[in-house]
This record gives structure tokens, sequence and C-alpha cells, in this order.
């Protein structure tokens, strides 16, 4: 069978003046039809540019140094602007910002119309509308009808990403390119977006050229995975092949990087046993709610409740590395907010050390910011850019009352070299370091106060596998030394699973389990966990597959909880009990807990309690 | 449902901006100097007569009486009378107190209600030129920045900015009544005599338009649905007019909303010059008689005005994007 795409000796170069690069060289590969085709490499290597020189989008000061993109004999490089644009209708994209993708003040259905009306003028508006509702309901958007009026920010973006694929779909293309589609997605909704390609090349013909940053993410949908280093392509192999025997020293990296979760034992920090018991809780949460008030649109003074949190309880031991792991949505972050007490907890209390940190204030307060620090997600937007190093790092000793230069200086120097900054930063802006040198500069800003609790909100997922590996391996330094206790707010389990003792696992508003790392991976209590299992993007063989653990859907608004079980509506497990009655939680064995009404222990009270 | 809700909201919140708006007017009139009974009677006037007159009206009562009597008023729709204008005829002011020509004084509402609509129909013209033109040259502009038009329309703003109205106001004046004897400047004798002042007024608003016309369409240029749109088909005309303008004017109207009351502050200017019976014209005349009453009046449909006209803009500015929440 001819190749539906063929690329052929592509070179693409970056002319900025001063800044001349190579980013992609020597490229060449084809795609079959209906074949999913998988490219995965670090970013940086050039998968975006590729993705976007397949459907001819390359834009100054990028240009076409050689090589042809043949699209059914025809090399689309060189095709006049109108020709090419009657060829969208066969060649489609779906990019990895799905909320960016459309005009976001017209309605999402209009806009897919108004495509299909672009690349296929004989298509009637009345009929266009009925095919995108058909097409809408058949990836699954509930009430497709309604939806089609909807604005795209009334979208979740999970939501939008499968609007965007029925907007690439919608003229039956015969290749479409999809650049890191899952990237911005939960874990279950990527699942549920990978699955519906597969179905998609099944049900259209369709080719489908796969980018994706994660090999575990590629291999779970392409066939054939190619693989690109620094913009040359290294490897192509058929995906069990090329996991299993990955010839090219880049791929042998790359898979032996993808993080295990079953096959090998952590080396998790090692908790002081016989600091277990209650009282010698560092961070205690005692039934904490945050409500919201947020307006109702289109009444006169109407509010509703946004319940963010609902009455988490747990412990945080010295020593620990605790995570709080969910989707988005599910009130992680309102826990940080809460634990850092950037805000005061609607019901219930957070106590430091036996005290309620909402009545501190003046020194007191000032005493319990040294000893919990916060560490942030964005490595970018999180470092004044105008700002020295040195002078950055020195602010959190001049606010918390060091008045001598040179001691500052000194200590300033200390905590660089602890987290691995070379002190010939410190007159230095930060502009120009890599993501990781910018968290290890937001690392030393926290440890420059010795904290005792370090709140970690999603410090690593703006980070690829070697660096994630660099700074773990710091973490465990620091707590070594330090004797720290960290706090990880994560959506990432591969993360969790190395890095943490004891995980809390959230979904919307509510710790529906809490467990020891070991119990969670192999034996988790909640069918949510065993969901957010499934959905892990690995290598290994699941032990839980996401066909068994996940309805369709997602998780419903905070706004309008549902009754009973939180879970419920996406819960393959649910039976009539969870409609009307809320799990509480229940102990399983002698300290791990879960909120669901199939684990069968006796529920205590006095013990949910003390957890 | 929603825009009901909206109207209500926003109206309540305007009447209570228009209320402190017509307490401040009114306090600071009476604590400036200037006693207006002396005005009005002349200066001849006994001063025993002038307090009387001045007890007769009500202006010796304590300022919060004084309010209180005047909204009560003003919300059955009745401005009050001004102290100096008679019914039938021009300004006078500073005759004789006892002059048998004098009848009666006219009624505030009357005024504004005669002037009102000149003014609109000036202002409304202005923005028509200043929004074709700053359009024109603000949408080319930001197309292609760093472009001729992005040049050209950063020069003419630099150059509409720095002349001061009453300077070009009097220099086309001179240009094209004078010289040319296309446009009629002084006073009103039918539409054509709004085009020059309007020309004036729409120099002074075009800069600010053209910038943010500029700015926003450029903005929206590099929003990733306008390049995405490309990839999915869409022809480069449609992108533009369908999208990106539509995105580009919300900012360009609540600019509007904004550059209203400046355009109102420009007008008194505008209106002296070419002598335009609107409403400038009338407040400055208020000012220099001190006619309380007609300065007060003025004042609150003046509030008023750009009160709904924000409330239009924002509404219209919310059909345009659903996100906005007023």
């Amino acid at each position: 069978m001819s190749p539906v795409l063929s690329v052929r000796g592509l070179r693409i170069d970056l002319t900025l003046p001063g800044r001349e690069r190579r980013i992609l060289d020597d490229i060449s590969f084809d795609v079959a039809p209906r074949e999913i085709v998988g490219v995965v490499g670090a970013s940086g290597a050039g998968k975006t540019v590729l993705s976007r020189a397949v459907v001819n989008w390359i834009a100054p000061p990028l240009t076409i140094g050689a090589g042809e993109v043949r699209f059914r004999d025809r090399n689309l490089l060189t095709l006049p602007p109108r020709e090419m644009r009657r060829l969208r209708r066969d060649i489609a994209y779906v990019g990895a910002n799905p909320m960016g993708a459309l005009d976001p003040t017209l309605p999402v259905g209009r806009q897919i119309v108004e495509k299909i009306r672009a690349v296929m003028p004989e298509v009637t508006a009345a009929e266009a509308q009925d095919r995108v509702i058909a097409l809408l309901d058949a990836v699954r958007i509930p009430s497709a009808r309604a939806r089609f009026h909807d604005y795209p920010s009334q979208f979740s973006g999970g939501m939008m990403q499968r609007a965007l694929i029925v907007d690439a779909m919608i003229s039956n293309p015969a290749l479409l390119v999809a650049d890191n589609v899952t990237q911005p997605l939960d874990v279950t909704v990527a699942a549920q977006v990978i699955r519906l390609m597969r179905e998609l090349t099944e049900g259209f013909d369709t080719a489908i050229l796969f980018v994706s940053s994660s090999l575990p993410v590629a291999s779970e949908a392409a066939s054939r995975i190619l693989v690109i280093d620094e913009g040359r392509l290294v490897e192509e192999q058929p995906t069990e092949a090329l996991i299993s025997a990955p010839r090219h020293p880049y791929t042998r990296e790359l898979v032996a990087q993808i993080p295990a979760i079953w096959s090998v034992r952590p080396t998790v920090p090692a908790v002081p046993r016989e600091a277990r018991r209650p009282d010698t809780a560092i961070v205690s949460l005692r039934d904490v709610s945050q409500t919201y008030r947020v307006r109702t649109r289109g009444s006169f003074a109407g509010t509703s409740e946004l319940r963010a949190v609902r009455h988490v309880t747990f412990d945080i031991h010295k020593g620990d590395s605790f995570a709080v792991v969910g989707e988005s949505g599910c009130g992680k972050s309102t826990l940080m907010r809460l634990l850092s007490r950037l805000e005061r907890p609607t019901g219930g209390t957070v106590l430091c050390d036996g005290r309620d940190i909402a009545r501190f204030s003046g020194a007191e307060l000032l005493a319990f910011r040294r000893k919990l620090q916060l560490v942030l997600q964005d490595p970018f937007d999180s470092l004044p850019p105008r700002t020295g190093i040195g002078a950055m790092l020195e602010a959190p000793l001049r606010t918390h009352g060091w008045r001598d230069a040179g001691r500052i200086r000194d200590k300033v120097r200390d905590v660089m070299n602890d987290v691995g900054l070379p002190v010939s930063l410190y007159d230095q802006l930060p502009l120009g370091l890599s993501a990781g040198q910018r968290q290890r500069i937001n690392v030393a800003r926290a440890m420059v106060l010795d904290p005792e609790i370090l709140l970690m909100d999603e410090t690593l997922s703006a980070l690829d596998q070697t660096e994630q590996f660099k700074l773990l391996a710091l973490f465990d330094k620091l707590q070594r030394a330090h004797g720290l206790t960290y706090i990880y707010i994560s959506h990432d389990l591969a993360m969790v699973r190395k890095a943490c003792n004891r995980i809390a696992v959230m979904y919307l508003g509510e710790v529906v389990e809490l467990a020891d790392n070991e119990r969670l991976f192999f034996d988790p209590g909640h069918p949510y966990t065993r969901t957010l299992l499934s959905a892990m993007p690995t290598l290994e063989k699941r032990r839980y597959r996401p066909e068994d653990c996940l309805l369709e859907g997602e998780p419903p608004s905070p706004i309008d909880l549902p009754t009973g079980c939180s879970f419920r509506s996406r819960c393959p497990q649910a039976f009539e009990d969870c409609v009307t009655l809320s799990p509480h939680l229940a102990v399983r064995g002698t300290r791990d807990l879960a909120a669901c009404h199939l684990v069968t222990e006796p529920v205590t009270d006095s013990v949910a309690g003390a957890a | 449902m929603f825009v009901l809700s909206f109207l209500a909201r926003r109206l309540a919140q305007g009447a209570v901006i228009i209320f402190l708006v017509s307490l401040l007017i009114f306090t600071l009139l009476r604590v400036v100097p200037g006693d207006p009974v002396r005005l009005m009677a002349g200066g001849m006037a006994p001063e025993a007569l002038i307090e009387q007159i001045a007890t007769q009206m009500g202006l010796r009562d304590p300022i919060p009486v004084q309010f209180g009597r005047y909204m009560a008023r003003v919300v059955q729709g009745d401005l009050g009378q001004s102290f100096v204008r008679p019914a039938n005829g021009a300004a006078t002011g500073g005759a004789n107190f006892n002059d048998t020509t004098r009848g009666e004084r006219a009624k505030v509402m009357d005024l504004i209600l005669d002037a009102l609509p000149m003014t609109l129909q000036l202002a409304a013209l202005a923005l028509v030129f200043a929004l074709v033109f700053s359009s024109l040259l603000g949408i080319a502009a930001g197309l292609r920045p760093g472009g001729i038009a992005d040049k050209l329309a950063f020069t003419v703003s630099s150059v509409f900015v720095s002349l001061p109205n009453f300077w070009l106001g009097i220099v086309l004046a001179l240009l094209l009544s004078v010289k040319l004897g296309w446009l009629p400047a002084i006073g009103y004798g039918g539409f054509s005599y709004t085009v020059l002042p309007a020309l004036v007024l729409a120099v002074e608003l075009s800069p600010v338009l053209i910038r943010t016309l500029s700015g926003a369409v450029a903005a929206q240029m590099g929003e990733s649905y306008v390049t995405v749109g490309q990839v999915r088909g869409l022809s480069p005309t449609r992108i533009v007019a369908a999208h990106a303008l539509r995105n580009a004017s919300v900012p360009l109207l609540n600019l509007l909303g904004v550059q209203f009351s400046s355009l109102l502050g420009g007008v008194i200017i505008v209106e002296y010059i070419f002598d335009y019976p609107g409403l400038g014209l009338l407040t400055i005349n208020a000012v220099l008689q001190r006619d309380f009453p007609l300065i007060q009046g003025i004042a609150i449909v003046t509030s008023a005005i750009f009160v709904l006209i924000n409330i239009l803009v924002d509404l219209a500015a919310t059909s345009i994007d659903p996100r906005l929440e007023y």
C-alpha cells in the first residue's frame, strides 16, 4: 500500500539573527493509511516543529532548508497557499493547547461548522450542524446538542480536546497530526482521549502521526514509534520491539528513565516508626473544609457554594514525605493554600505542632512562615526576572530580621552549595537558566530560612524526567541532612511512588484514600485510586486495566456535588447505596483508610478521626 | 434573564453614582465664593434686599436642607429654574434687579433639552469620524506591526495627540471656512455647522483609539486560535474579519465608554470656540453666571448619560465576549 505521508530528507533551521540553529536534520519516514505512528523525544528535540512541518505550518523565524513532505505524492512544502487550504480537508491537526485553539467569543459548535464550510463548501450549514452534533456525540460529549451552543470557556480541557478532535475529524481526513494532545490533560482523561483516537482510526480510515513527549503515552497509542533526539531521527521500530530492544543509546536511556511503578521497590525515605503516635504529628488537619462563594451567572444576587475541600482529616509526622494526589479540580491546591495559611479554612482546624495556625499573627505567624516554606510549580513565573539570584535568596532572610550583610551573604552561599547551584550565579539574573536550575533557586529560596516543612506544589511537574531524577535525589539528600518533612502536592503518581512514604488521594475535595506507598500501589482500597493507577502512563504490564476501572465522563462540578458518594458517576462498581449514602473513611489494616462502601472492615469513628 | 439582572444591578449602581455626583456638585457650588443673588439682583441692589431674596429662595438654609429640597424635586423630574435666564430669550444677568422686562425664568430642564440634542449630534458625528479613521489606520497597523501602516499610525497619533483643540479649532476655521469657504464655522444653522467642531473632536479622540485598536489587533493576531485557524483551513480574511476583529473590539468598546467623558469635556472648549449652541456652551455660561440650578442640572444629566453609556458599552462587550462579567 502506498504511504499516505512520506517525509524525505527534511531539514528545518531557525534563522533568528545571532541564534541560528538547526532544528531538524535529514528526517525521513513514511506513514501508511490507517496507521498510528508515534513520535517521541525530549522537550526541545524538534517534535513540535516536525508536526508543524507535516501540516505545512512553518513560519519565520523557522525556514525549510531541504527535503519534502509528500502527501499523496504532492510535496506540501511547495504548494501555493490556496492549494494547501484545499488540502486542509484531508490533513487535520490537533495541538497541545486545546483552550487557545478556538475563538473564545463564539460557540464551539458554530466554529466547527465554520471549519466544515471552509474546507467543504458543498456542505450546507444545516447539514454541517447535524454532522457536528453527531460527531460530538460520537466522542462522548454529554448532551452534545446543548453543548454545541456552549462557548470554549464552558468546556473543560478534556472536553475541549474532544471537541477539537471532532473539529479535525469532521472532514474525514486521511491524515491527522496530533501534537502532544494529552499533555494538558489529567491522566484519566488522557487515557480516554487515547482510546478515542484509536477508535477513530478504525472508524474513519485515518492515519495518525502521534507526537508525544512521553514514551509510555505514545506506546499506548501507536503501533510504530520514531525517536527524535536533537533534531535527528535516531530510531524507528514497532512499539513492542522499541521498548523491549531499543537499539540507539538515546532510546535506551529514554526507556530506562521511565519510572517503574510495580516492578521496582523504591527507596522511599525511612520514616521513624516510633514517631507514629498522633500526638507527635507535625501538621494535623482536623475535619478541614473550605467553601468559596461564587456568583451565579444570570441571577440577580445569587451565589452558590463551591466546596473545594471537604472534611479532610490527616496527620503528617516529622520526617514524612507526604503526598496529596488527585486530578485538576480535586481541591489539592486549595489544600495547599490552607496548609500554608494563605487562606483560613471555613471549617475545621489546621494544627502545626498542636497549635491552630489560623490564630497565628505577628511574630508567631512569621515564625510559622519560617518553619513551613513553599516551593511553587512554575519555574519561570515564580522568579522575578530583573532581580539577581543572590538578592532573591537574601530577601527572605531580610524579611525574617537578618541584618548583618556578611552573615546573610555567607548563609546564601551555603544554601546555594547545598542545592547544587554554582556560587558564580550569585550576581547573575535568572535569564537563560534551565527549568531545573530555576527550580533549584526556588528550593534554595525556601531552604535559606532553615524550614522544617517544605510544601511542594507540583514542584517537579514542569521538569523532564532527567531533571526530575536529579531534583528528587537533591530532595532526598536535603531531607537526610536537615531532617525535613515534605508535603508534595502532585498529580504525578510515578513521582509519588518514588519519593513519598504516605499518600492521600483526593477526589472532589475529599480524601478518598490514605495509605502507605506499598499498600496504595499494590492493594488500593478505593476504586478511584485504581482508576488513577490504571490510567498511569507506564511501560510495565498494568495491574489494572483502564477499561475495567473507569466509566466515560469527567469529574462533576464542585458547585453541584452528586448525592452520596462523589465518585459514583464514574465508578463501574457503584450500586444503590452509593447514590444515597456518603461513604466514611473506613480502616483497612492498621493505618490505611479508604472511603468506599466496598471496604468491608467496620467503621469506627474514633479511629477514623485519629488517622 | 442575564440581561435583566445585569440591567437592574447596573442601573441601581448608576443611581447611587448620580446621587453622589449631585451631592458633590451641590455642596461644592455652595461653598465656593461668589453670591448668585448678587449677580441676579445686580450690583446696585441694597444688601438688605439681597438677603431678603436669598432667604426667600432658601439659599440661607443649611446645605443638607437645601439639598434635600432640591433632590425631592429632581426625582419628580423637575430640575428647578435658572437663576438668571428668562424663559423667552438669551442669557441676561447683571441687569437691574427691578427690571420689568424680565419675564418668567427659564426651566433648567428646558434649557438642557434644547442644548442636549445639539451636543449629542456633535458627539455622534465626532465619534463616527474618529472611529472610521482610527479603524482604517489602527487595523492596518495591527495586522502588520512594524510595517508602513504601523509607522504612519504612530506618527499620526503623535501629531494628533500634541495638537491643542482650541488651536486646531481656530486654524481649521481659518482654513476651511475663511480661506476655502467649504464649511460654516460659527453658530448653528444646519447640519453642516456640526462638521467642523466634530472634526476637531475627532482629532482629539483618534490617537487613543488608534493605539488601542492596533495593539488589540496585534495581540489577537498572536493568539493561537489565529494561527491554528489557518491550519484548520480557514482563510486569512475570514480569520481576521470574523474572529480577530471581533475579539479586538472588546478593548475598543471599553475604551469608548471611558473616552466618552473626555468627549464631553472636549465639547465644552470646542463649542465655545465655534459658538455652537450645545451643552458645553450652556455649561460655560452657567458657570460664569453662578447659575447654580443650571450647573447642577447639567452635572446630573451628564453623569446620567455617562452611566448609561457605560452600561450599554458593558452590555455590548458581554454580548461579544461571554466570558466577561460585570
